[in-house]
């Protein structure tokens, strides 16, 4: 197995430990070798573990209930309450599977997680599997993810070495395994079912649901999808208690949540934060705010798939029923701020280039409609567009919602174009009728 | 999945060949082989340079200048548009969506490594290393 | 212990209301399929009720209560008691009329040259629930086109509507995957592994799937129309299994034969064989006078020197595979009288000696629960009943057990496949072995048998199938060869013989080979082949496009063909032609009227009891026209 050094993350720590309130989840980062068994072990690591495999599993399901921790990968389903919708078991394989396949534009939170505390995941992996009954659980990571990937990969032999994966865990008779499996660039695969068929070795395509993974999941097996930081979570539920956890956040929206902030702000980076603060904290507090000379001009809370919000809403909360009252969503906690020098017409043809490009092609609406959407407003960029071409996208926007698509992504690219077209609609009338765009016009007179 | 891995790491690419072999290996139909290679972006079917640059150009990082980033990286290994490998085979350079390091942008995924807070000055360095 | 209510159990009949009217359905049905009982259209091209649903194009989406507030598509949806379904809310209409748009976002204006025109589920939905104007104006994805996917079949990438049916199609029911979807999203696209053609037996069956003209044949390939062809439900001639065909005719030419689904027998498929071997029925060079010594002849000149020719010798007797009951009842008449002593061997036969019991029909093959598979490559020899034994395997679960030398396409099955590899002469051995072995306890098991492909004794296979299936509690299903073999063997008419080595006259009825011993040779087909040398009569014969009478298959039932060409003179039915030459020799066969042989062959043998009450006979329409479909 060989030496497990410990691993710096690749890149400069840019985040939590620096001005964040609260570090429930990202408390000892920065910490030179926590990402090393040893090193993880000295705040503690897997003593919830060896605790949780002590008590009943369902004492865990109903411990991660009352938490209110919903799935952070960007759903936001309450993880106790699809916990509690395993059947129970019936001698054949179960399996828990890790949506690492973080891909949301904007997102790097887990990316973040893994290469900070990769044990924090593997705990929170196996006591998930033991409240499921479970005894195998894989990491779908994307094929991307190199350094984490190894991290992870050199965590689990530790974890085999220090017998904590194998057939008795800490002297219980509850034999525990966990493997990786790589994916190889889809973003699709971030879908639940999608993730299950490639995990299958299959074309990444989602299926239609019923019935849900929890049925049959990998393999028409009893399958329990979390994401990384849902899971990241759990250890610290499990030990601090429920009634700890619900001190934070909102009412129907608990605790800390990490935020990826990047785009046209000074600092950049993954932010833990108590979920219901507001975007103005996050935003002109953490991240530092707009350069010098600009302005904030809009933001994606969510990841791109939540529908974009302008600056004068940036009062909003961080909480999933605040924004999807102002009609956006919590999504994947990738905040992307772009300032008054962004061309709101050509985020949104860069944004559907990416949903169409990585549209699985299975659903008619979404493989044809993201096409169609990106084509059109490619037009509209080259000063080819008329008005007929915004009632092209208006009506494209429509047929890709409301239950068309087989999945989400169909939906997001829809709101992509809605979000930017109700919030923006001078920019789009300015680029597809007289062929103009003042924000180029305002840059170039800025650089002149 | 994990055989094409290894495949594509042998060959640099996955020719018909190579993707039959692992058919085989598999007892699977090449065809079922080649629906799943083609599938996923990561899996090459043409050849690729030896040293492969993946910039990412969605959002996060094209509001920092991703776009600039791959111009300068396709002038610098001498080709006209990303997705082209160099004359001497030794680079390549791809557009790629989000790659999950938004706090770091502009940035790139180069072979197995991600390189961050790119410059044009960074993305020269790099290449030179490996022109050597 | 006091009495504990019994829970009732779920009845197995729901009842739900789909557009304000009450319909009763098994318990499992899809609502798509329960559409189907109202006559209500629920459009569909993903769907297909042989293969498993997908929800992928989208098309058939409905309102459901209750149910989440999105509409649900309709083929994926299981029927719940009480269901409300509507298919005529604004919100299904709406969605349809969408999806039909996108589908034709990218979909060339090819209706004129497309073969599936009129015929073609895109233009009939499109015209039912689509939008009436077009709203399309940007410029649409190309793709090469047309495929070559192989020289039966032609692809069109931009009419592909991506429903994904073939594909499913071969990885479901065929168990292969030489088809298969490249890249992803709007530039996915069907295609043949790494371009190389298309080899499966059942490649065919992806013209009939496909809604759309992607996939089309290549052999009718600008042929004819829908409208304007004629057709005919009838039974295919080229196996012992005997799917049901529809054969369609254009100015008396066969042009083309597609599955007429008959779910006890080839569920809705038919091979490459049954599909696109017809061609030949249309040649120019067929028969149509009869022939003697090479010169044109009329059929008395004809039928009197074949008389003279075989009186006094040795007659061997060649008859084709796809011989009908009717004409093999005339011909025992004419070899238990007159010709007492001739030789009568069938081509293609299988060396399987006749079997007097009931035998398991195709369909309970999805009733085992073990499949065991002797001395025979059913992709090969029976093909659609290889398709059926992979859905016993596939959907059903049945344990497959196969003794047979070769690697199987059946050895694919990734959950355990028994085989045993037994070597000349072992597979009585090996068969006696098999009784033991766990995967026949469990259930019916069916026990398959065929004869190696002649390089095995038939008759101790069949005895030792025979023994397995008492032992273990089974079935048998005896896989011949020939067309109507079991017909024949029924009869008594074939001999032990393999071939007419010896004979000093033979008449070759069909293909075949005249021996070397033949110092007079008769050639009796609608073609004058090689291997038929240079025959010293030739008769003209009909093919299986104008045969009519009937054909036992393998599982012994009697089905009646219809044929789709006109037989006009001077070709002649081929039971007349045997009538007339039992008149000539001794006056014994007396009948008038097909119905009268049927009825007679009836009394002959058990195994032909349906023929007691046949249907009555349905004549091709006499064509207008004749002469080439593409003149």
């Amino acid at each position: 197995m060989g030496k497990h050094k410990a691993q710096p993350p690749a890149g400069p720590l840019r985040g939590s430990h620096g001005k964040a309130r609260h570090h429930l989840l990202t408390e000892h980062f920065g910490t030179r070798d926590l990402a090393t068994l040893k090193g993880y072990q000295r705040f503690g690591g897997y003593e919830t573990l060896e605790k949780a495999l002590g008590m009943e599993p369902k004492a865990l399901v109903d411990e991660v209930k009352s938490s209110g921790l919903r799935g952070r990968g960007g759903a936001g389903f309450a993880t106790g309450v699809k916990w509690g919708f395993m059947p129970p078991p019936d001698g054949g394989p179960r399996y828990v599977v890790v949506n690492a396949d973080e891909s949301e534009p904007g997102t790097s939170k887990d990316r973040y997680i893994i290469e900070n505390s990769p044990h924090m995941v593997l705990e929170g992996i196996l006591i998930a599997a033991f409240a499921v009954q479970s005894h195998q659980a894989w990491i779908y990571i994307r094929g991307e993810y190199d350094r984490p990937y190894q991290m992870l990969s050199d965590a689990i032999a530790e974890l085999r070495d220090a017998k904590i994966l194998g057939p008795r865990p800490f002297g219980e008779d509850y034999a525990l395994d966990i493997q990786m499996y790589r994916g190889h660039g889809a973003y699709i695969c971030g879908e639940e079912t999608a993730l299950l068929e490639s995990l299958e070795g299959k074309r990444a395509q989602p299926r239609s649901r019923p019935p849900y993974p929890a049925v049959k999941g990998a393999w028409a097996r009893p399958t329990l999808l979390n994401n990384i930081e849902t899971l990241a979570t759990v250890p610290w539920i499990i030990r601090h208690g429920a009634a700890e956890y619900v001190k934070f956040g909102t009412e129907k929206n608990r605790g800390t949540r990490l935020l990826s902030v990047s785009g046209h702000i000074r600092t950049p980076g993954v932010y833990e934060i108590e979920i219901g603060v507001p975007f103005t904290h996050v935003i002109m507090e953490l991240a530092g705010g707009p350069f010098e000379g600009r302005q904030i001009k809009a933001f994606w809370p969510g990841g791109s798939s939540a529908k974009v919000l302008p600056a004068s809403r940036m009062d909003v909360t961080t909480d999933a029923e605040a924004l999807a009252a102002a009609d956006s969503m919590a999504g994947s906690g990738g905040c992307m701020v772009a300032d008054d020098t962004t061309c709101m017409v050509e985020t949104t043809y860069r944004l559907l280039k990416f949903y169409a490009y990585e549209s699985c092609g299975k659903c008619t609406p979404c493989r044809v409609g993201g096409n169609w959407a990106v084509r059109t407003v490619a037009k509209i960029l080259a000063g080819e567009g008329s008005r007929m071409d915004l009632q092209m996208l208006d009506r494209i926007q429509a047929g890709l919602q409301d239950g068309r698509c087989l999945c989400g992504l169909g939906d997001s690219a829809g709101w992509v174009v809605q979000s930017a077209m109700n919030h923006f609609p001078e920019e789009f009338e300015e680029h597809a009728v007289r062929h103009t765009c003042s924000v180029k016009r305002v840059r170039a007179a800025a650089s002149a | 999945m994990p055989a094409l891995d290894i495949a594509q790491e042998e060959v640099g690419y996955l020719t018909p060949e190579a993707m039959t072999e692992v058919a085989h290996a598999l007892n699977l139909d090449p065809g079922y082989v080649e629906g799943v290679a083609t599938f996923y972006s990561l899996f090459h079917l043409e050849p690729v340079g030896k040293h492969r640059l993946y910039m990412c150009t969605n959002l996060a990082c094209m509001l920092r200048g991703a776009y600039d980033m791959l111009a300068h990286a396709n002038q610098a290994i001498g080709v006209s548009e990303s997705g082209e490998v160099s004359a001497d085979g030794l680079f390549s350079t791809e557009e790629v969506e989000c790659l999950g390091a938004c706090e770091y942008a502009p940035m790139m995924r180069l072979d197995h490594a991600f390189h961050y807070d790119l410059t044009a000055e960074k993305i020269d360095a790099l290449i030179g290393e490996r022109r050597g | 212990m006091p009495d504990e209510k019994q829970p009732t159990p779920p009845s197995n009949d729901i009842t739900l209301t789909i557009d304000g009217r009450s319909v009763t359905v098994p318990r499992g049905t899809l609502v798509v399929e329960a559409a189907k009982r109202l006559s209500l259209e629920i459009p569909v091209f993903c769907y297909h009720h042989k293969l498993n649903p997908v929800g992928a194009c989208r098309l058939c989406l409905v309102d459901i209560s209750p149910g989440p507030p999105k509409p649900q598509t309709a083929c994926t949806t299981p029927v719940a008691e009480g269901m409300v379904v509507r298919t005529n809310t604004a919100s299904a209409v709406a969605a349809r009329a969408d999806i039909l748009e996108y589908e034709l976002v990218n979909h060339p204006l090819d209706c004129p040259v497309c073969d599936k025109g009129g015929e073609c589920p895109l233009q009939d939905y499109t015209f039912r629930h689509g939008y009436p104007t077009s709203r399309i104006d940007a410029p649409r994805l190309h793709f090469e086109k047309p495929i070559r996917l192989s020289d039966k079949i032609a692809l069109d990438r931009e009419r592909c509507v991506l429903c994904y049916r073939c594909t499913r199609y071969y990885d479901e029911i065929a168990w292969e995957q030489e088809l298969t979807t490249d890249q992803r999203g709007v530039h996915s696209y069907i295609t043949s592994q790494f371009d190389q053609p298309l080899q499966s037996i059942f490649s065919g069956n992806i013209i009939d799937l496909c809604p759309v003209g992607a996939l089309t044949s290549r052999v009718w390939r600008f042929e004819s129309r829908p409208w304007d062809m004629d057709h005919t439900a009838s039974v295919c001639s080229k196996c012992a299994v005997g799917c049901n065909v529809t054969m369609w005719q254009r100015r008396n030419q066969l042009v083309r034969i597609t599955s007429h689904e008959n779910d006890a027998i080839d569920d809705g498929w038919i091979c490459d064989r049954g599909r696109f071997d017809y061609t030949e029925v249309n040649s120019g060079e067929r028969v149509r006078a009869p022939r003697v010594g090479g010169q044109h002849a009329t059929w008395t000149d004809a039928l009197q020197a074949l008389l003279d020719g075989v009186r006094g010798k040795e007659l061997g007797i060649s008859i084709p595979q796809d011989v009908t009951n009717e004409e093999a009842f005339l011909l025992k008449r004419l070899v238990d009288g007159p010709w007492k002593g001739a030789r009568v061997v069938m081509q293609r036969r299988t060396r399987i000696p006749a079997i007097e019991r009931d035998t398991l029909p195709i369909r309970d093959l999805e009733q085992a629960k073990c499949i065991v598979i002797i001395a025979s490559n059913t992709a090969d020899e029976v093909p659609v009943v290889n398709l059926r034994i992979k859905k016993a395997v596939s959907r059903h679960g049945a344990r497959l057990v196969l003794v047979h030398p070769d690697d199987l396409d059946l050895d694919r099955w990734p959950h355990g496949v028994h085989h045993v590899r037994p070597a000349a002469g072992g597979y009585a051995e090996a068969v006696r072995e098999l009784r033991g072995h766990e995967y026949l306890q469990n259930g019916p098991v069916a026990v398959l048998y065929g004869d190696a492909r002649g390089a095995e004794d038939g008759a101790a296979i069949a005895a030792a199938a025979a023994e397995l299936a008492e032992a273990v509690g089974g079935n048998l299903m005896p896989l011949y060869r020939a067309t109507n073999e079991r017909g024949a063997l029924a009869l008594g008419l074939l001999s032990d013989a393999t071939d007419l080595e010896g004979c000093d006259a033979v008449l070759i009825w069909g293909p075949g080979r005249p021996p070397a011993s033949a110092r007079f040779t008769a050639v009796w087909d609608f073609l004058v082949r090689p291997e038929h040398g240079d025959p010293d009569v030739v008769l003209p014969g009909t093919s299986f496009a104008e045969a009519q009478g009937s054909y036992t298959n393998l599982e012994g039932r009697v089905q009646f063909v219809r044929p789709p060409l006109h037989a006009g003179p001077p070709l002649r039915a081929s039971w007349e032609v045997l009538v007339d030459i039992g008149q000539q020799l001794n006056g014994s066969l007396d009948f008038i009227g097909i119905v009268g042989v049927q009825k007679a062959a009836s009394a002959a043998s058990p195994a032909l009891a349906a023929l007691a009450d046949p249907p009555a006979p349905m004549l091709a329409p006499t064509p207008v026209l004749y002469g080439p479909a593409r003149p």
